[in-house]
Formats: C-alpha cells, sequence, structure tokens
C-alpha cells in the first residue's frame, strides 16, 4: 500500500514539474517579415541592411537594404555605382512587448525599389501590399531623391 | 522522556549558538539612510523606496525573521546579487541618462514580474507593488524621461577609419568580430528610453534556425549583433541613425560558455570600439539584464524569419 502511494505520489511531482515547465515556444515576428514576394523580384530582407529610421508622426520605421554593389556605400560612402539595387522596408511600429521603453517593426506598410541600371540610370517602384502589385506613386521623383540621401548607418 | 527533553535542549541551544554565526552584513547593517532620489517627483520616489531600496540600496530595513541565522544568510546574499544589479545608493553621482536607464531597467523589472521577487514580497508585503505604482512610474517616464533624437550636425560622422583598426579583447577573451555588416537584420529596435535605433544583426546560423523554427533554444553557432546609434532629427522630420554608440554581440556555444548560461557576452563601445567591462566577471551584468528572457533562451528579439522566396 505504502509502495503504490510513493510511487503515485513520485509519478504525480514528476507530473507537475513537466507541467510548470515553461513552454519552449520559438518565437518569430511572422507579421513583420514578407513571406510571401508575389510580384516582388526578391525578398529585400535577404539583402545586407544598410540603414534606419523613424517616422515619428507616421509611428512607422524603416530599413534600406542593398546588394552588394550598393552596400559599398557603407565604407566608403562613394555614390551608388551602377548595377546598385536598394529597397527601402516601412513597417509600422508597435511597443515592444519585453521592454518598456521600445519599439519594434509590427507589419509592412510599404516596399519600394530603386534600380541603378548599367549606365547609371535609376527607376523607382512603389510595391503595394498584400501581392506587392508594382503601384503607381505621383511622388516618385520626391520617394526617389529621400531614399538616395538616407544617411548609411556607419560602424568602425 | 528524558532523553526527548535532552534532544529538544540540544537543538535550541545549538540553533541560539548559530545566531552567533552571522553575515558581514548584519554586523555594520546600521541602515544607512538613502537620499530621497533627486530629480524624481515625491510619489515615485516613494514607490521605489518601498519596493526595491531593502536590496537595492544600502538602505536595507532588517525586521527580525531576516537577522535569524540561517536565514540571515540567504538574505545577505540576495542583497548583494540586488546591489551588484541595480544600486539606487549610486544615484547622486550619475548623470540624468544613466538615471533615467535604472528607472526602465526597474521598471521592465515590475512589469516583468521579476521584481521584487515574490519571496520576499511574502514576508515583507509593504513591498508588494500594486497597479498604480507601476503606472506612476510608467507614466513619469513616458512624459519626462523620454530621450530626444539630436539635430543633424553635417559630416559629424567619422566612422570611416575602419580599416585596419586594432581591437581589443572583451575582458571575458571574447574577440571582436568585424563582418558582421554582412549579416543579415533580424530586427530594429527603435529605444525611446535611450535616444538610440537599432539593428540587431544576425549570422547565417540564426537565420537558418529561425527558418527551421529551432530558436529555443537557439543552436550553436548562433551570433547577434546588437548595434546602436544615437538617434539623429533630418531635416524632413525622419530620425536617422547618427553617430554610433556600441556593438553587442550574444554567441552562443554551451559547452564553452556554459557558466554564463550558454552565451558568450561582449560588447564594443564607440568609434574606438573600446571593449565594455572592468573584470573578467563583468558579463553577470548582461546576463541579469537578460534574465526575464531565461524562457526564451535570454534573447529579447523576436526575429523575422527571412526566407528566399525565389527558391522552391
Amino acid at each position: 500500500m505504502r509502495l503504490i502511494f510513493t510511487a503515485g505520489l513520485f509519478a504525480l511531482m514528476i507530473l507537475l514539474m513537466t507541467g510548470c515547465k515553461p513552454n519552449s515556444v520559438d518565437r518569430i515576428n511572422t507579421g513583420a517579415s514578407i513571406t510571401s514576394i508575389s510580384r516582388l523580384p526578391e525578398n529585400p530582407l535577404e539583402m545586407i541592411p544598410m540603414a534606419v529610421s523613424l517616422q515619428p508622426q507616421r509611428k512607422t520605421m524603416s530599413t534600406l537594404y542593398g546588394n552588394g554593389i550598393a552596400a559599398k556605400r557603407l565604407k566608403d560612402d562613394a555614390d551608388y555605382a551602377a548595377g546598385s539595387v536598394l529597397y527601402l522596408v516601412t513597417w509600422k511600429g508597435k511597443a515592444d512587448p519585453d521592454w518598456f521603453g521600445a519599439r519594434i517593426p509590427d507589419r509592412v506598410m510599404a516596399i519600394e525599389s530603386v534600380y541603378f541600371d548599367q549606365n547609371g540610370q535609376k527607376s523607382y517602384t512603389f510595391f503595394k501590399g498584400p501581392a506587392w502589385n508594382s503601384g503607381l506613386d505621383l511622388k516618385k521623383e520626391e520617394r526617389l531623391s529621400i531614399i538616395l540621401s538616407i544617411p548609411v548607418a556607419k560602424s568602425p | 522522556m528524558k532523553l526527548k527533553f535532552k534532544i529538544v535542549i540540544g537543538i535550541l541551544s545549538l540553533v541560539l549558538l548559530a545566531q552567533l554565526i552571522r553575515p558581514e552584513e548584519l554586523h555594520s547593517a546600521k541602515a544607512q539612510q538613502v537620499k530621497r532620489l533627486a530629480g524624481v517627483p515625491e510619489e515615485v520616489a516613494k514607490v521605489l523606496e518601498t519596493s526595491c531600496f531593502d536590496c537595492h540600496s544600502s538602505q536595507t530595513s532588517w525586521l527580525w525573521f531576516d537577522r535569524l541565522t540561517p536565514v540571515n544568510f540567504l538574505v545577505a546574499s540576495h542583497i548583494r546579487d540586488g546591489r551588484k544589479a541595480l544600486d539606487f545608493s549610486q544615484w547622486d553621482s550619475l548623470a540624468t541618462p544613466k538615471r533615467n536607464a535604472m528607472l526602465y531597467f526597474a521598471l521592465n523589472g515590475m512589469l516583468s514580474k521579476e521584481m521584487p521577487l515574490s519571496s520576499y514580497t511574502a514576508l515583507h508585503p509593504a513591498a508588494k507593488l500594486d497597479q498604480n505604482d507601476i503606472d506612476l512610474l510608467r507614466a513619469y517616464l513616458l512624459n519626462t524621461a523620454l530621450s530626444k533624437p539630436a539635430s543633424t550636425k553635417s559630416n559629424s560622422k567619422g566612422a570611416a577609419q575602419s580599416s585596419v583598426m586594432e581591437v581589443k579583447r572583451s575582458p571575458n577573451g571574447i574577440a571582436y568580430l568585424p563582418n558582421y555588416r554582412n549579416w543579415k537584420a533580424i530586427s530594429t529596435t527603435e529605444r525611446f528610453d535611450n535616444g538610440t535605433i537599432r539593428i540587431i544583426f544576425g549570422n547565417p546560423v540564426a537565420v537558418k534556425a529561425i527558418h527551421e523554427g529551432k530558436t529555443n533554444p537557439w543552436p550553436d553557432g548562433t551570433i547577434f549583433a546588437k548595434t546602436a546609434w544615437k538617434q539623429e532629427q533630418g531635416k524632413d522630420g525622419s530620425v536617422y541613425a547618427g553617430q554610433f554608440v556600441q556593438v553587442e554581440f550574444m554567441i552562443k556555444d554551451v559547452k564553452q560558455y556554459a557558466g554564463t548560461k550558454g552565451w558568450g557576452w561582449a560588447r564594443w563601445k564607440g568609434e574606438n570600439l573600446l571593449p565594455y567591462g572592468k573584470t573578467v566577471k563583468f558579463d553577470s551584468e548582461c546576463i541579469s539584464c537578460h534574465r526575464p528572457e531565461r524562457d526564451h533562451d535570454y534573447v529579447f528579439t523576436t526575429p523575422f524569419d527571412i526566407k528566399d522566396l525565389n527558391k522552391k
């Protein structure tokens, strides 16, 4: 009888211990990830992050990505050379649930790209979610110059 | 009957004798009165004093049962660890940004329900915090202790000397990793508590782990590099990454870093990449701040899933 009781108690303890173990869930910010490119030629999140910016009025945050050619600017501050590809991805920001004092990307609001062809000609495209169709944007020239003048985030 | 009596007496006298052995802290327990925190509204200062000061300042009020051996040894070790992580006695010697960082650290400890320790509040119910106390501190930080971006200084960034810079090792022996700028951004953060903007880079092992859903725990070989820049106000109203502040690394190796939760921790500050930390054990500071994330392998960042979407 005593043996059964002990065994039962032991089993209960193990159950309690494993039951109280924190669930080890993987945490991925899926909402802020680009999970389908549809009409996008490539996934900008795969490229080299070059700059970050905040737009306080709109509560958005952007990251400027570049291909290898564009990323040279990180080192020498030179103009974007022919063959450069830039993407500006803009997220709606949200309060970081894990740290009061921080805001993190929530969902993607817009994706813009700038391609420099072999002659250095620039072409700007605005992609509209969720299918990332290339949409019309009336302020094309303005956006182009804003994107090209974003100061890159330099590190020693 | 007599034997039992003798045993009871024996135990009692042992307990009494044990009272002669006490932690150092109690010998000098004069409870140095810490001044009311300067520059903070009285209500806010009071909340911190009531709920934090016993372990996070030199002003400890020992209750009678705290003084009993062996309880006092446990209490003393809690206080020692507490002061190491956060010590309000140093308040007067700190500049405003450091003070604010302290308050944000304290508030985040409260919000994550880490602090005050439940074992402490169980015996010291007066130190328990209610929602009003927390809201008070939160409102104060949001209204007054907010970092504002600096305005653009023309060509103030001198980060171009990257070429061949000799970077010293971190005090725990970790060597600087210069190639993190080729890694992918697994997230970005706006930190309004200290006026910085950050990119968190993940090495290929980290990106693969995210993709395979194996991030808790992160696999050996995972490395994160978190870079911080000062926020700088642009002419167009946007805020950009200005002056480089620091880069921090977390390097996963369960065996090599068994003593520090499986991670190697390191930080290099400023344009000159000076290693942070005075002693080998400086990383206990990193761990105490990351402790609320212990169920997430000590990692704060919730990463993007980065897929090569052209690959089928």
